[in-house]
């Protein structure tokens, strides 16, 4: 009785957000069986992955959605931590963000792993310090409590707690992307990763996409919840699309310096690979996605929105957001794609390794994407609910 | 200005002179032009500059283009020496590999790669290289595994798994410059060749690998390092004798070194 009278009715609407949830939820429920699937059968049987390409697509989103994170905290971190006014009101939700697309790139490396329960266990049993994935793994999982807590912190409208929480996280967060690039680059096998600029190159990225995140989803959440944006928020979302503008241009530099190796080969340390990427099989997509959609087209669409048009800025974030996506790929897969043994004429080798997503690793993509999708709306859903004290 | 005929001579004159032989040519002359000669198809080979060393000068374990001060870090020092001009690619390695490690089918853990070398313009030799783990001294694949799942034995060297804390990332497999590892789906962990650590190399008391014993040619020369008696240790410190190892760039210090015969 008592537990009943505490329900308001305010808590059991199922309005139209609460469907999309559903709908999202579902959609990446059936995406993500095709995860437990594989785990049963083995992923040799349904995966696109080989002896000679042993990381597939499900790597991309992994990197994606963890550089993602990394975007979204240092965004948050100018309004929350170096206390730039423009920021703040954005910071609830780029918490909150940044949270779960740091759950969705986990959930999706452990759904790459053949043996994910082992991790638990062996991580803390048998650490490997000098390994880059242990401390990735460590810092990413550590940083996820500390974001848990700052984003508890902010619900419970402690600000001083919540930006120590905050600081931690950044703190954390920073140091699992240059992991993410030293875990790439000892690859020595497959040298694609390794290029002096790397390191700059994921800040840029992580920073570019948590601003077009922003952008984005501050769009949609205002057109979800048919509110008109504040003044303030007006302004921050300004502000986020200065900043992005800005790192558009980064983009822009380090992608001129790819081009470069894909035509000099002096220019770069995987000369095979920039050939493929910027003249090869993949010249499309690297066209296509990580010159256009990546960089030409926002840049474009931010100069004529002139940072007000929140509808022009939405679309080039999601025209940055698959560019860079592509651009993930690339980068997983188009090193690997250059035999072990090509310089040794073996005969038979193929001029390159060739791999294809099978439909598994297509659909947990799809469902790690829609359950990004489904926490972001269910994340508007409380924040409309709990109202953040206001 | 006239030009002396002699001093202009062309190619149609030099064809019609007869072959003087190599008697004639001092031997610091023949000596020199072997050691080229040598050079180049050790490039030819796939080594780099590496394979322009020779051995004469080399105290220690030479792989990557480095020398370890003769000193070689574990004892045992477990080596394979590839002689590759004598593999006539009959595979009894591979089969006893398989049969005597229990190497399931969706791998394996030593192959035959079959090369067009090019000899001469318009000439091509065929050469079989064997490839299998190199036991390397910096290994990428320890390096990267989260868990410790594959380790450098600390007495021998010899780059083991531990199959139950693999967690089936396959970094090491990504890692591996010389594509020396598989998912086994059997055991769900990565398999790869330990020079028979628990199998023929436990039998044979440290003696010999499952592959060399089964090769007829000789071509696979297990050894010591730090045993100059053992012919492994003999084959890559001949004077003048020039031995290569794979993709030394990487500079993994590779434990499989290749000669020619």
């Amino acid at each position: 009785m008592i537990l009943e009278k505490k329900i308001d009715s305010k808590y059991i609407t199922f309005g139209p957000q609460e469907i999309l949830f559903v709908v999202l939820a579902i959609i990446s429920m059936i995406g993500l069986s095709f995860g437990a699937h594989a785990l049963l059968v083995g992923h040799d049987n349904v995966f696109g992955t080989s002896r000679e390409i042993p990381w597939g697509i499900l790597i991309s989103p992994y990197v994606f959605f963890a550089c993602l994170s990394t975007g979204l905290c240092i965004v948050l971190s100018l309004g929350q931590i170096f206390n730039i006014e423009v920021f703040k009101p954005i910071i609830n939700r780029t918490a909150f963000l940044s949270l779960v697309t740091m759950a969705t790139g986990l959930m999706c490396i452990t759904l790459e792993l053949e043996n994910p329960w082992r991790v638990p266990f062996f991580a803390l049993l048998s650490p490997h310090p000098a390994s880059n994935i242990w401390w990735k793994t460590t810092i990413y999982s550590l940083f996820m409590i500390f974001m848990v807590f700052n984003l508890l912190s902010l619900f419970m409208k402690n600000e001083k707690k919540a930006r120590i929480f905050s600081i931690i996280a950044l703190l954390t967060v920073t140091m699992g992307n240059l992991n993410m690039n030293s875990d790439m680059a000892i690859l020595g096998g497959r040298g694609f990763w390794s290029e002096n600029y790397m390191p700059l190159y994921f800040l840029t990225l992580s920073t570019l996409t948590g601003c077009a995140a922003i952008l984005l989803f501050t769009w949609i959440a205002n057109k979800l919840n048919k509110e008109t944006p504040t003044e303030a928020e007006n302004n921050a979302l300004r502000a986020t699309s200065r900043l992005f503008l800005a790192l558009l241009v980064g983009l822009l530099y380090f992608t001129g310096v790819k081009i470069m190796g894909g035509f000099y080969p002096e220019f770069t340390k995987n000369p095979e690979a920039m050939y493929l990427l910027v003249q090869g099989n993949f010249a499309p997509n690297f066209w296509i996605g990580e010159v256009i959609l990546a960089v030409i087209l926002p840049i474009l669409l931010v100069l004529l929105s002139r940072g007000r048009n929140k509808g022009m800025l939405a679309i080039a974030s999601i025209s940055c957001l698959v560019g860079t996506f592509t651009l993930y790929y690339h980068l997983v897969i188009v090193g690997q794609l250059i035999p072990h043994y090509f310089q040794f004429n073996v005969v038979g080798l193929p001029q390159y390794y060739s791999y294809t997503p099978s439909l598994h690793e297509s659909m947990i993509t799809v469902g790690a994407i829609f359950f990004f999708l489904a926490a972001f709306v269910f994340g508007e859903i409380l924040f409309r609910k709990i109202n953040f004290g206001k | 200005m006239k030009v002396n005929k002699e001093d202009n001579m062309k190619i149609e004159d030099l064809k019609k002179l007869s072959n003087e032989g190599i008697k004639n040519i001092p031997s610091v002359e023949r000596r020199q032009f072997l050691q080229f000669g040598l050079a180049i198809t050790g490039v030819f080979l796939g080594g780099t500059v590496l394979s322009l060393t020779s051995a004469k000068n080399v105290d220690g374990a030479v792989s990557g283009g480095k020398i370890l001060d003769g000193n070689y870090p574990y004892s045992p020092h477990y080596t394979m020496v590839i002689r590759e001009k004598h593999c006539i690619d009959c595979e009894k390695c591979l089969d006893a590999c398989r049969s005597t490690n229990n190497v399931s089918l969706h791998g394996y853990r030593t192959d035959i790669l079959e090369r067009s070398v090019p000899k001469a313009p318009g000439e091509r030799e065929r050469i079989f290289m064997p490839i299998l783990c190199n036991h390397c001294n910096r290994p990428p694949c320890v390096r990267v595994c989260p868990t410790s799942a594959t380790f450098k034995d600390e007495i021998n060297g010899i780059v083991r798994m531990n199959i139950s804390k693999c967690i089936g990332c396959k970094t090491c497999m990504a890692a591996c410059p010389y594509n020396a590892r598989f998912f086994d789906e059997e055991i769900r962990a990565i398999d790869k060749c330990n020079f028979c650590y628990d199998t023929k190399l436990k039998e044979s008391n440290g003696k010999i690998t499952a592959c060399a014993a089964a090769c007829p040619a000789n071509v696979r020369v297990f050894g010591d390092l730090t045993n100059p008696d053992t012919p492994a240790y003999k084959l890559i410190h001949s004077a003048g004798k020039v031995f290569w190892v794979l993709r030394p760039e990487l500079n993994s210090m590779p434990n499989v070194f290749y000669v020619e015969k």
